[in-house]
């Protein structure tokens, strides 16, 4: 597992860093009391998820009556969120199997935090199919084991409860991998730290000690991880794409679904790691692990998922007018000039034109055009799910049970809670865990130090530069 | 066995074969200790048996002290000695005869356990079916404002205190004046007259919403003040000037059977229909039901009646102006009259008296008196005079009247009179009440004497002289009430025996016995009538032959100018008296597909692009300041298709200030603007009002149908080409290009079929070659299907004969009543959270302004490929070897994926707690601000049906096809040990439709009813091509429109 740095690529990570150092910069963040913008932070982010878990027991408590959906609409904002959050989900495993497969030595960069993020996100889904039941408290029916009721069995004929499997599958095998690659970090934490916290550390390290037999078997988890984990990446949210593919409403029941769910979460995955990363960095301090080469890597990503995204929309268009069906021509039509024609409008423009700007080498590594344009994409794929969900159901089959859908205020506080949710564990993490894979990192590191003198230190001087003059 | 192991062990001792155990087993009895007969060996035991039954005393005690703290007191008290009429689990059916103002319908009355639950139409009569209101008028039994005791001075009373109190004051009254509604009951008439005679009182009789310019002129033509007898299953061809006579006008229920009668179709070849014309300002249920409609003013009826007098008969009376379409159609509606003599009819629905003349006089010219409408069986229901109201009303202000007795009426309200009746009644010394509930008039009388419901009384009607009715009651009377005859007959001191039974049987010995030749056994008549409801009596109304004169000089005069005229007129929920009934007023009105309140009807067009426009820019549910008179009032608005340009409607029966919780404030009072005409008969329209501008929107705009068309063309500015104008009004936002929609977005949809009866070979091939496109794309599957399942029992299936329904809506009354179907209230309704599980689609067709109509009842269609099956994640929702689409509630976890997935969108889903049947309390939903919600209501409960599981919030629920009917018409051929028959299992909506559109039924059973339907050329299943195999089949909608009108 080596990464041979040659003078024309540009090293993974600048500023001469030592191991120590590395370890000084991505330990300490849990070891220090932490800042006033961290507090904020957290306070909005509590604040914001205890308004949501209120939204959610008010709904638990009056009932699914206190959302807007009705006779026409049975989802609107609830499955919407639910399928954004799996969406901005699938970065994280995509950024630690596939691109370990792949030997993209770049990814240690980011795949900690991104892993993270995967998990938080997909807790954040999680919650949704919960509640948006009719009777939260008897939603172990779905789940598939010998019961007195008969036994009574799920129907497994339904994509919800392929759904279940998928989801809960990926959420395991997620943090399984995320929590091995925190197994020797934590060590490393533990190694450092005194009282309480060392003995807290020493049981999150499982009591790893850095032999070579450790080593070994932790990269072979990690292979295996990966390999269980690639193929999730591209079934999970195939099947999310079911719950409307097999369906028989126009504008859900398309085959072009999987592909173009896979294409659109990755997307959305990519812009919400980006989000993250450029806080994170900055008032982390990690400018010289996460450099502006892995932003434009991610940039690329968004990039070509983005225009697969806009394929996708133009071949829905295509076959709806080519299949000569009444139904479907009308959806898409519906889409794109009824009375939800904002959100359709939103999603091409966030989603296809926006992400348009990577084009330019420019806009790739320019951090404000980065963020500005990864908080677009993240409102273009939420409109995405809203056009595919609520504004389909709105006008479908019967003229006679058209209607029309916006979401109540407990629907708003949920929402906003599980954004609230979200950042609440993410800020807790960078607390606790370092938000980098020191070990990983120190593996890019060490291949390169033989020749660390020379041109690292060439192309941070000029980095520098470039970086003063934006 | 000694040593023995054989295999078998019990204990450890078995296997080590100890021998003093061996020893012991062997003993049959084996020695205890003796304790029992020994007493020292009792004392030594810690606790002897006397001690645990003290324990055991304290111990049951204590349990029981502790535990019946906060155990609620269930309320079910068994029977000890089992009354022979009632099984419980077993119906039992009365016949009897529903009353309510000038309504009269006979019923089978179904209880269970002794409770009235559900009220059917009686099939012996002739038809089945019912209205509407009467199958809502078994909740009002259970109306929680009705009267529970007598009343003095506002406060609780008893009957002998308040009998001693009438009377006294009866009695020291010069003048007393008794008000009622028309009445047609033989006993009630006979108490009536006993109470009259005694006090030398003054009897008022007065109809909520007023014909007594019908009434007056068949007094002048035909010597007798009735309502003719119209026979519209007589009739090819039919004029109908603003009568709804399938809503509200006459025997509704009788005419919409014998209207319906003739539009049947069976076969394509030689199809044969009657022909309706309908002249009128609003759309009503009769309008849309019209082959043609014509649109006037309000104030050109006159002028419409006169042309089209002249025109049949060949006079020149002067009329006045009448727009030019309106006069084209006129002349071409007298050529078809006067081809279809003495088999057409001309009804007529304005309340001024010189145009039912000239009406009458048409059909006389026709030929059509004693043929389609006759005056020797006249109908006796409607008897209202509005001269002796006013005339009452002028002698309380004079102050001439001491004493009112106010039985089962309110004036105040539906006889406002500009509110100046209120006000005089506030000029009579005492006012006596006999009422069923508080409201306007009754509100603060001296005393109050409380009316049982007609459920609970003895009764009779004879609608027409020639059908005796009788009533009987279906339970005791739950609160200390009493009947009104017998109220009457205690006042005015005629001793009937106290038995109330007794003197409607000699009233009927009296009117129908001795009027009859069928039998000479008085009891086994008496008992026959009471087993069917009714009797067929020899009696005759006394009218003589026509002779009156036409006249054109009292007709209403067209204003000129471009002033809106206002049209009032009686929706769906009558005037008033039905206000409180939630059932009713959830059903949404089928013509605005508005609940919950009345809706200002304003005419539409198109703008010639793209956008559907209506006066001021108004859209559905924006408030308005109307103007009517000088007065304001703040209304919503909905864009009326077919309303006549320049004017506006609304409806009577709403804005009850004195009513019960349900129907309090909702919606505003029209009964103000009721004016006079110049004979003194109440009219029911105003001109020159003014409509503002939007001045707000309304919280909570109560439609159930936010979509109303079907392809209804109009003209497109650009290119002059006719276009479909509501697929074009589609668009939302063109970004500017200019899209004008999509054409054939709605109209090639498979949701629906109509023809014109010319075109009806047309149409069905065109449907044949669509139905076969449809079926080949189904074929072109791997999918097998399991239709094979059903060759071998039951197969169940369903038709709908769309040109039969008129859209009256008794269907979704009845399901709600049958199945338990949760009201929800305004708000709810407004979230399109409504729970019914038969809704009544509406579309209108053809030209944009004035289009014709379809109904289409809409239920679960229960798909033999069922798309909400598959998709539920628990089996929640499931298909039966019968064909049926089961919901299993208690499985039912609520992810509305099912909901989603139907085509039809007939799930529905208990979004709030509206039946109290979830743990969580206090959030049930209120739907009107009533103190205990409606569905927890105790009292209100008692309607359930107790073969239909209420549903819990958060389940989903939908059309079973009644499956409880199902199962008990399988044990009754069971229990017969026969095969099922058609008539063994009927769902609630199939025996509540009068007009017979909808059939249930036995799939396989070849030959019978629904089978010999289902081969009709005309059929066709509702998105055939998603291939989901819908067990409902429906038959498109013919109309005979005549074409000439467009041209």
């Amino acid at each position: 597992m080596s990464a041979p740095v040659s003078a024309i690529r540009e090293p993974l990570i600048t500023g001469s860093k030592t191991y120590h150092q590395i370890t000084e910069d991505l330990v300490s963040p849990t070891e220090k009391a932490p800042g006033l913008s961290w507090i904020i932070a957290f306070s909005v982010a509590a604040a914001l998820a205890t308004f949501g878990v209120f939204c959610i027991a008010w709904t638990i408590w009056f009932g699914i009556g206190s959302w807007h959906l009705n006779r026409t609409i049975g989802w609107g904002w609830d499955i919407t969120n639910f399928v954004w959050w799996i969406g901005i989900g699938h970065a994280g495993t995509l950024i630690s199997a596939i691109l370990l497969l792949f030997r993209q030595k770049w990814r240690t960069g980011v795949n900690r935090a991104a892993e993270a993020m995967t998990i938080f996100a997909v807790l954040c889904a999680a919650l949704f199919p919960g509640i948006h039941v009719g009777r939260a408290w008897v939603v172990f029916y779905f789940f598939p084991y010998p019961n007195t009721r008969g036994p009574l069995w799920p129907n497994f004929n339904s994509p919800l409860l392929w759904d279940l499997f998928a989801i809960s599958t990926y959420f395991t095998v997620s943090l399984l991998f995320w929590y091995t690659g925190l197994v020797p970090d934590f060590a490393t934490v533990r190694d450092r730290a005194r009282g309480i916290r060392k003995k807290i550390y020493h049981f999150l390290s499982f009591g790893w000690n850095g032999s070579a037999k450790h080593w070994q078997r932790w990269e072979s988890i990690s292979l295996v991880l990966a390999g269980l984990a690639t193929p999730l990446v591209l079934s999970v949210h195939t099947i999310v794409s079911f719950d409307f593919a097999t369906s028989v409403i126009p504008g859900w029941h398309t085959t072009i679904f999987p592909p173009y769910f896979v294409a659109g979460a990755i997307f959305s995955g990519f812009a919400m790691v980006l989000t993250l990363m450029l806080i994170t960095r900055k008032i982390l301090k990690l400018e010289d692990y996460i450099t502006l080469a892995h932003i434009e890597s991610m940039n690329k990503v968004i990039l070509v998922t983005g225009t697969i995204v806009g394929v996708a929309y133009l071949t829905e268009l295509f076959i709806a007018w080519y299949s000569g069906y009444v139904y479907e021509q009308f959806a898409f039509f519906n889409r794109a000039l009824g009375p939800y024609w904002w959100s359709y409008f939103g999603m091409m423009f966030c989603n296809v034109i926006s992400p348009q700007f990577f084009w330019s080498r420019k806009i790739r590594r320019n951090i404000v055009w980065t963020f500005f344009l990864s908080i677009v994409v993240n409102i273009g794929m939420w409109f995405e799910r809203f056009v595919i969900i609520a504004t389909t159901l709105a006008r479908d089959y019967l003229p006679s049970s058209w209607s029309f859908y916006k979401p109540s205020w407990v629907e708003i506080g949920i929402f906003t809670g599980t954004i609230g949710i979200f950042f609440v564990l993410y800020l807790l993490f960078v607390r606790v865990a370092p938000v980098v894979a020191i070990a990983e990192v120190k593996s890019i590191l060490k291949s390169s130090g033989d020749q660390y003198s020379g041109a690292n230190a060439h192309h941070h001087h000029e980095e520098a530069v470039s970086t003063d003059n934006h | 066995m000694k040593g023995k192991n054989q295999g078998v062990w019990i204990g450890e001792k078995d296997l080590t074969n100890d021998p003093s155990f061996i020893e012991i087993s062997q003993q049959e009895f084996a020695s205890l200790p003796e304790i029992l007969g020994n007493e020292e060996a009792v004392e030594q035991v810690e606790g002897n048996r006397r001690d645990f039954l003290k324990m055991l005393g304290f111990g049951v005690g204590a349990a029981a002290m502790a535990a019946s703290c906060d155990i609620p007191i269930k309320r079910a008290i068994p029977y000890t000695v089992k009354p022979d009429t009632i099984v419980p689990g077993v119906a039992t059916y009365y016949a009897s005869t529903y009353t309510n103002g000038s309504e009269c319908e006979s019923i089978l009355v179904k209880t269970r356990e002794g409770r009235p639950i559900k009220i059917e139409g009686n099939d012996l009569i002739g038809y089945g079916g019912t209205s509407a209101r009467a199958q809502a008028s078994v909740l009002s039994l259970y109306d929680t404002a009705r009267y529970k005791n007598p009343m003095m001075n506002g406060g609780d009373s008893t009957w002998a205190e308040i009998d001693k109190k009438a009377i006294e004051v009866l009695a020291s009254s010069n003048s007393v004046v008794l008000v009622t509604p028309s009445i047609f009951s033989p006993s009630l008439q006979k108490a009536i007259d006993a109470f009259t005679s005694k006090y030398n009182a003054k009897h008022v009789q007065y109809d909520t919403v007023s014909h007594s310019a019908l009434l007056d002129a068949t007094e002048k033509a035909f010597g007798l003040r009735a309502f003719p007898n119209y026979h519209f299953d007589k009739a090819d061809v039919i004029v109908s000037f603003d009568a709804d006579f399938l809503g509200n006008w006459g025997d509704s229920n009788k005419n919409s059977v014998d209207f319906i009668s003739k539009r049947k179709i069976k076969t394509v070849s030689g199809a044969k229909m009657n022909r309706l014309y309908q002249v009128e300002t609003h759309m009503s249920l009769t309008g849309s039901n019209a082959d043609n409609r014509v649109l006037v003013k309000p104030s050109e009826q006159g002028a419409a009646i006169v042309a089209l007098y002249n025109a049949v008969t060949g006079s020149s009376l002067p009329g006045g102006a009448l727009n030019a379409k309106a006069k084209k159609a006129v002349s071409l509606m007298a050529d078809d009259l006067k081809k279809a003599s003495g088999k057409s009819l001309v009804v007529c629905g304005t309340n001024n008296e010189a145009e039912q003349m000239l009406v009458l006089a048409i059909n006389n010219a026709l030929g059509n008196i004693g043929n389609t409408m006759d005056m020797s069986d006249a109908l006796m229901t409607f008897k209202g005079d509005d001269k002796a109201m006013m005339q009452l009303m002028n002698q309380m202000n004079s102050g001439s009247v001491d004493t009112i007795v106010l039985m089962d009426v309110n004036p105040a309200y539906d006889f406002s009179a500009g509110g100046k009746f209120s006000a005089a009644l506030g000029k009579v010394k005492n006012k006596l009440a006999i009422a069923y509930s508080n409201n306007e008039s009754v509100d603060g009388a001296m005393i109050t004497a409380p009316s049982s419901h007609y459920l609970e009384s003895w009764g009779d009607a004879q609608p027409n002289p020639s059908k005796y009715m009788l009533q009987q009651p279906a339970i005791n009377t739950i609160f200390d009430t009493r009947q009104d005859a017998e109220t009457l007959l205690t006042w005015a001191g005629v001793d009937y025996g106290g038995d109330i039974m007794n003197f409607v049987s000699n009233v009927f010995a009296e009117n129908a016995f001795q009027n009859q030749s069928s039998s000479s056994n008085l009891k086994r008549y008496w008992e026959t009538a009471l087993h069917d409801g009714f009797v067929s009596v020899n009696t005759t109304s006394g009218a003589s032959g026509f002779s009156g004169s036409a006249s054109a000089s009292g007709i209403t005069k067209p204003v000129g100018g471009d002033g809106i005229e206002l049209k009032i007129f009686e929706g769906a929920l009558g005037n008033g008296a039905n206000t409180n009934n939630p059932w009713l007023m959830e059903m949404p009105d089928p013509i605005t597909r508005t609940s919950w309140g009345n809706y200002l009807a304003i005419p539409v067009e198109f703008d010639g692009f793209r956008k559907m426009i209506s006066m001021n820019g108004l859209k559905d549910g924006d408030l308005v300041n109307v103007t009517v008179n000088g007065d304001k009032i703040t209304v919503p608005v909905v864009q009326q298709f077919g309303q006549a340009p320049g004017t506006a409607a609304l409806a009577l029966g709403y804005g009850r200030t004195v009513a019960g919780a349900c129907a309090q404030g909702v919606g505003v009072d029209m009964n103000p603007f009721v004016g006079m005409d110049a004979s003194g008969n109440r009219s029911y329209s105003v001109s020159n009002i003014e409509i503002s501008k939007k001045v707000g929107k309304e919280k909570d705009y109560s439609s159930v149908q936010y979509h109303h068309t079907y392809g209804v063309t109009d003209t497109d500015k650009a290119t002059g080409k006719e276009i479909n104008a509501d697929e074009a009004a589609l668009v939302t936002f063109d970004y500017g290009m200019g899209v004008q929609g999509y054409q054939g977005a709605l109209k090639n949809r498979s949701v629906m079929y109509y023809s014109s009866l010319e075109e009806l070979g047309e149409s069905v091939a065109e449907l044949k070659k669509r139905r076969e496109h449809a079926q080949h794309l189904n074929d072109a599957q791997i999918y097998g299907g399991h239709d094979y399942k059903y060759n071998n029992g039951h197969h169940w299936g369903m038709h709908v004969d769309l040109t039969s329904c008129t859209g009256c809506s008794a269907c979704t009354v009845a399901c709600m009543a049958e199945n338990n179907v949760p009201v929800v209230g305004k708000t709810e309704v407004a979230r399109h959270h409504e729970m019914t599980w038969l809704r009544i689609d509406r579309y209108y067709y053809g030209e944009l302004e004035n289009p014709n109509t379809v109904y289409q009842p809409m239920m679960c269609q229960h798909c033999d490929n069922a798309p909400c099956e598959n998709v539920c994640p628990v089996n929640a929702t499931n298909h039966s070897s019968e064909g049926l689409n089961q919901m299993t509630y208690n499985r039912c976890v609520g992810t509305r994926y099912c909901a989603n997935n139907c085509p039809y969108k007939v799930r529905r889903f208990n979004w709030l707690d509206y039946t109290t049947a979830d743990i969580f309390p206090g959030n049930q939903p209120t739907l009107n601000g009533e103190n205990t919600p409606f569905g927890a209501d105790n009292l209100t409960r008692m309607v359930l049906n107790p073969d239909v599981t209420v549903r819990s919030r958060g389940v989903i629920e939908k059309c079973s096809f009644c499956v409880q009917r199902i199962q008990s018409g399988k044990l009754t051929a069971k229990l017969e040990g026969r095969k099922l028959r058609d008539s063994d299992v009927k769902t609630a909506c199939q025996t509540a439709c009068p007009t017979g559109a909808i059939t249930f039924g036995d799939m396989n059973n070849k030959g019978g009813n629904l089978d010999s339907k289902l081969k009709n050329p005309l059929n066709f299943i509702v998105l055939e091509e998603v291939n989901v195999r819908s067990s409902v089949q429906y038959q498109m909608r013919v109309n005979n429109r005549n074409e000439k009108l467009d041209a």
